[in-house]
């Protein structure tokens, strides 16, 4: 493969890829494990991918299986039909409450969200992959895709509330852009 | 539509006007036009995902994360796939060979000789139709996204032919000719473009300009030359989806 191609691709894609893989692993070195291991499927694995324009939620998509391959599925992944709909209302103090807070602690926020929701929230939010491209990389109906963003919501803002009561009970190491947190 | 089932639509909508041509928003979005209570949740929805998303923007991924990726990419696109991860070391020495594999490859080519672009059109359009096309390197999916980004294509490729020739893509020899061809779909269309250097052509002082265009049958092909290679564009979309492109 060319270097510029190569070099494009990664340019184009690692960061965001490494933001989705964070707020999946809840850490650096396992969201840059994740981020290499999902370029290294695409060196060995890619050229059986025709559609030129499928290459971002193929990136997106491996990267989750990979993640989900890393570790066992816990018991909370298994029961999203049992959990009350997502609450709808969203007040302007929310939208000042993620204001005032810091990056690190948003973060936080969204890695305390449960992880059926996590994934397409985070795709949601890094406004990479629309709601049918979100369906496609993590191979979920459209329909549930809308519902786990609706519900995915829901828990981020009660865990951002929570958050900036002090009470949060999640401590993760991040780099941030212009220094450590 | 309830503005419960609005809200339900609207949650999916990104903040930063993706989808505003996106049919299935559209009635959910005018009703938050027209109903002031619904209009209002959707602009703090709105603005509490565009916080949150400048928030999960600020984070950079570690220094060297970049480096780590592209020596281990360009190490494995032509060697066999492993379940075990490599540390840094291994996907270096993977770079390094598979460099000299490059490099040997370059200086044993073979040399070409004078060709017509009738020809080159005539052989593009056969390879497509009998489906020998594409599919024959990593480089090619990569480039895809280019491709596929570029508005036009009558100034040639987003990349040289220096490049195209090094980056593993399907190579061809043809009266002892070197042709690269690479496949990429637009507009839910395909495309195979032919690459040649236009020194090699019988007609090699053609100066760049208008591309000519032929069919066959269902497959149509644009011919023209820009800065020193020809190239031929063949698809099976029609002559008009093929002038869109140029």
């Amino acid at each position: 493969m060319s270097d510029d191609v190569f070099t494009q691709l990664v340019d184009a894609h690692y960061a965001s890829l490494y933001r989705f893989a964070l707020s999946l692993a809840r850490n650096g070195a396992d969201a840059s494990d994740l981020v290499q291991q999902t370029f290294f499927v695409w060196a060995t694995k890619g050229s059986a991918l025709r559609d030129g324009s499928k290459v971002k939620s193929w990136l997106f998509t491996t990267l989750y299986r990979e993640f989900l391959r890393g570790r066992r599925r816990d018991s909370r992944a298994t029961s999203i039909e049992s959990l009350p709909p997502g609450e709808q209302d969203i007040a302007a103090e929310d939208v000042d409450r993620v204001a005032r807070m810091d990056a690190p602690a948003v973060m936080a926020a969204l890695q305390s969200v449960d992880e059926t929701f996590r994934a397409p929230l985070t795709l949601f939010y890094l406004e990479e992959l629309s709601y049918l491209e979100i369906a496609e990389a993590l191979e979920i109906p459209i329909g549930t895709v809308m519902s786990r963003l609706s519900r995915g919501k829901s828990q981020l803002r009660a865990a951002l509330t929570t958050a900036e009561r002090g009470v949060g009970d999640k401590v993760v190491n991040f780099t941030v852009k212009g220094g450590a947190a | 539509m309830s503005n419960n089932e609005a809200k339900f639509l609207l949650n999916a909508y990104r903040a930063n006007g993706a989808d505003a041509a996106e049919p299935t928003f559209a009635p959910a979005l005018a009703q938050a036009k027209a109903d002031p209570a619904l209009g209002a949740w959707f602009a703090r929805e709105q603005a509490h995902t565009s916080a949150v998303a400048a928030k999960l923007r600020e984070f950079a991924p570690p220094v060297g994360l970049r480096d780590a990726i592209l020596a281990g990419g360009r190490a494995t696109a032509s060697v066999p796939r492993r379940t075990a991860r490599l540390n840094l070391g291994q996907w270096i020495a993977l770079a390094a060979s598979v460099a000299v594999l490059f490099g040997a490859a370059y200086s044993l080519r073979p040399r070409s000789r004078e060709l017509t672009s009738a020809a080159l059109t005539a052989f593009a359009m056969d390879d497509v139709r009998h489906g020998r096309h594409g599919a024959h390197g990593d480089a090619e999916k990569a480039l895809q996204v280019r491709l596929g980004q570029s508005e036009r294509l009558s100034s040639g490729l987003p990349i040289s032919y220096d490049e195209m020739e090094k980056s593993g893509c399907r190579s061809l020899t043809i009266a002892g000719h070197e042709v690269i061809e690479i496949c990429f779909a637009r507009n839910g269309a395909e495309f195979h473009c032919y690459l040649a250097r236009a020194r090699d052509f019988t007609n090699a002082d053609e100066p760049d300009g208008e591309a000519r265009f032929s069919t066959d049958g269902p497959l149509a092909a644009a011919n023209w030359v820009s800065r020193g290679v020809r190239y031929v564009l063949v698809s099976d979309a029609g002559v008009n989806a093929v002038k869109r492109l140029l």
